[in-house]
């Protein structure tokens, strides 16, 4: 954003490529807009985003209770977090509940917003209303959909017992027993599968019709046409899935947040510690253990685990994807 | 004109964030004297009202003196006082957290109360214990509250004094009907854990020597303490008291809570007839206490000041309004308490036996992480009391380096 230095504004006499050498200054000029049109952004990003992340980073390598000052104690919080389980008992619990949910909700969450999908493109009227219900519970209030589901999975009341007692399934109590937990927080995380259902609806859409009919010529049958067409058409809108739906549930923690506070309850996690994701326990360290510096380090851990993760997803998925 | 329309649109952008950012310095400079205080934000406009009286009588008996009373959402209130600190923008004084005094006391965030400037006979001993550290006093409180023993009239016609009869009445009333749990037992858990001192108090016990450094829920009147619920559940099955607010749907006929709940229950659930009884105990009436303190920064500019706030809020004439306005009962034993429902006198003769938390900073820690992951084994049955507890006593001791 300085000046533009002199000596190339006096290259601007016209000349038979004059055109081609007013550029440099428009685009200058251009650049000078460009920038500050970027700035808000920049701002943002360096204010908000990086400088925060690398006071992370620093706070990591330090015992730090938010007041006093912070003191320098190297590699202790990571080597601790992982090795010391009477400073940090649910540690490797937290980690087990988190892998369990990512695994339990991630293909629950992408099976139902394929069949979703598949659902909508094949009516032809009223799509639009059965899109907007199915997108509703992504928009609605995270408190609100935690109130509603603690009456769902009510041991007494709840509509979900009631169904099961249709069957002749005994009733379970679903939110205070550890086993079924974690089923029943990915239970939720695939009601509220309406993004993975748009995305799938756009891919849908985009697979060309001719290819379709070519299928029906060739005399294939609607099985036939969904694994042979339809599905390896939409392997690169699944490979995106898979990747942004597996970063967003090892971080999942407004939903457990919500379900496991509340009046006369408390944050802990649920019963025997069944819910304490990953990123609950992060924030059960940072804000109400006064442990920042061994927050910090947890949220270090995590994104270097995401990094792997992902790298292992697009070396061994994205081949398959392509 | 579109570059125009940008430039001053960046302009004014960067204008807005420069002053937003000024305005985020802390107060307490000026000629004239301020004085910041942060608290809760009201529960009600009539608390509003309660706490701008009080804030003007000091300004009118304190010439040349302004109090700025900021207040916060309680769920926000110690993450941004703990940024403020951080920032070293901490108000003069301010609310805090019961659990938190000892944390902020010894490391210095906080002033140690002025000798002299309070009598403690005139403060509730339980409720002038939340503000020490090391023996050493280090805020006065505010308010305070407790829990107690809520009963359904029409299930449990007289509240159970002792354990024995607690566990007598609620094995009867799931006797009469096996749909309803004779008590909705604390769960394992950090609410849980919060509750579970008072039981062990009322066997005569303590859960830590803090002066000693001594870890002591391992011992008999703990474990009995932890036994008692895990007898309890025989006539209260979980799977009726996980249900969404059992005692208030009639499906308990005793629960263990606060006064907060009761103008909740009266207005949700206006038919249900129900009383409050003191904690039942083994060997001696007991409780626990809860309810918030007011402490002065070290970053304080008008420490005295600051003091003579604190003291005029617990003084006789203000401590019981003010009280009642954050949700709890007067610390001074001379204020009076705001007339309100017959449940009083039960919670009254509880705070009377009260019992602070002990004063070990990282407490909460093993609240959570400790004690209610116990006391959960040990009512699931995966341990008896005695295993969970010597267990977690051990880790407590461990953890705190209180090995000899």
């Amino acid at each position: 954003m300085t000046a533009p230095p002199l000596v190339e504004q006096q290259d601007l006499a016209p000349g038979p490529r004059g055109g081609a050498r007013r550029r440099p200054v428009a685009r200058r000029r251009d650049h000078l807009v460009a920038w500050l049109l970027i700035a808000p952004a920049l701002a943002y990003f360096l204010v908000f985003l990086l400088y925060p992340a690398l006071s992370a980073l620093y706070y990591s390598f330090t015992d730090w209770n938010l007041r006093s000052e912070a003191s320098w104690v190297g590699l202790a919080n990571y080597t601790d977090l992982l090795f010391d389980d009477v400073k940090y008992p649910h540690f490797w619990k937290s980690v087990g509940v988190t892998l369990q949910y990512t695994l339990l909700s991630v293909p629950m969450t992408l099976v139902a917003a394929m069949v979703q999908a598949l659902l909508l493109n094949a009516i032809r009227r009223g799509s639009n209303l059965f899109r907007l219900l199915l997108f509703l519970p992504v928009v609605t209030a995270e408190a609100a959909v935690g109130a509603i589901w603690r009456w769902l999975y009510d041991p007494q009341y709840g509509l979900i017992n009631s169904a099961l007692g249709l069957f002749g399934i005994p009733g379970q109590n679903w939110l205070n027993t550890p086993e079924l937990v974690i089923p029943a927080l990915a239970f939720i995380a695939t009601w509220q599968c309406g993004i993975s259902m748009i995305i799938y609806l756009a891919g849908l859409k985009g697979i060309p019709g001719s290819i379709q009919e070519a299928a029906i010529i060739d005399g294939a049958g609607p099985w036939q046409r969904f694994w042979r067409v339809t599905f390896p058409m939409l392997r690169p809108t699944t490979f995106y899935l898979v990747v942004t739906g597996v970063i967003a549930a090892l971080q999942v923690f407004g939903l457990v947040y919500v379900i496991f506070s509340g009046s006369g309850r408390s944050v802990t996690g649920g019963p025997e510690q069944s819910g304490l994701t990953y990123v609950l326990h992060l924030y059960l360290f940072a804000f109400r253990y006064d442990a920042m510096g061994a927050a910090c380090a947890m949220s270090f851990i995590l994104l270097v685990f995401i990094m792997i993760v992902t790298a292992l997803q697009f070396r061994f998925l994205k081949r398959e994807a392509a | 004109m579109s570059r125009g329309l940008v430039r001053g649109a960046v302009a004014a952008l960067l204008a807005i964030g420069l002053t937003a950012c000024g305005g985020g310095s802390g107060g307490g400079q000026g000629s004239d004297k301020e004085l910041t205080f942060w608290m809760y934000q009201d529960r009600t406009p009539q608390a509003g009202q309660v706490i701008e009286k009080i804030r003007k009588d000091f300004e009118a008996a304190n010439p040349g003196v302004t109090v700025k009373i900021v207040k916060i959402p309680k769920d926000d209130y110690n993450t941004k006082l703990g940024s403020a600190v951080a920032s070293n923008s901490a108000p003069d004084a301010g609310i805090l957290d019961q659990p938190l005094v000892s944390k902020f006391a010894l490391d210095g965030t906080i002033k140690e109360v002025p000798a002299g400037l309070i009598n403690e006979a005139d403060y509730y001993k339980g409720a002038l214990d939340t503000n020490r550290a090391n023996g050493k006093l280090y805020g006065l409180p505010a308010d305070q509250t407790c829990v107690a023993l809520f009963y359904n009239k029409k299930l449990v016609p007289t509240p159970p004094k002792t354990w024995d009869e607690l566990k007598q009445v609620a094995a009867q009333v799931h006797a009469a009907d096996p749909n309803i749990a004779g008590m909705n037992v604390p769960k394992g858990d950090g609410y849980g854990g919060w509750m579970f001192p008072a039981i062990v108090h009322g066997a005569g016990g303590e859960m830590v020597d803090d002066a000693g450094k001594k870890v002591l829920f391992d011992q008999p009147p703990a474990v009995e303490a932890l036994q008692l619920w895990v007898d309890l559940l025989k006539s209260s099955p979980r799977q009726i008291t996980d249900s969404d607010k059992p005692f208030e749907n009639g499906l308990a006929a005793m629960t263990i809570t606060g006064p907060y709940d009761v103008p909740t229950i009266r207005a949700d659930f206006p038919d249900l007839d129900f009383g409050v009884a003191p904690l039942p105990y083994k060997t001696e009436p007991a409780g626990n206490i809860g309810g918030e303190d007011s402490v002065v920064f070290s970053t304080s500019k008008n420490a005295d000041l600051a003091w003579k706030w604190l003291v005029f809020l617990t003084n006789p004439q203000n401590n019981g309004q003010l009280a009642d306005a954050l949700g709890g009962f007067p610390v001074n034993v001379k204020a009076q308490v705001v007339a309100g429902g017959p449940e009083q006198a039960a919670f009254l003769e509880q705070l009377k036996v009260a019992h602070a938390r002990p004063a070990v900073p990282q407490w909460i820690q093993i609240n959570d992480e400790i004690i209610a992951p116990a006391i959960e084994s040990a009512l699931t049955g995966k341990a008896t009391a005695q295993q969970a507890l010597a267990d977690a006593a051990a880790k407590t001791r461990t953890l705190l380096g209180w090995n000899s």
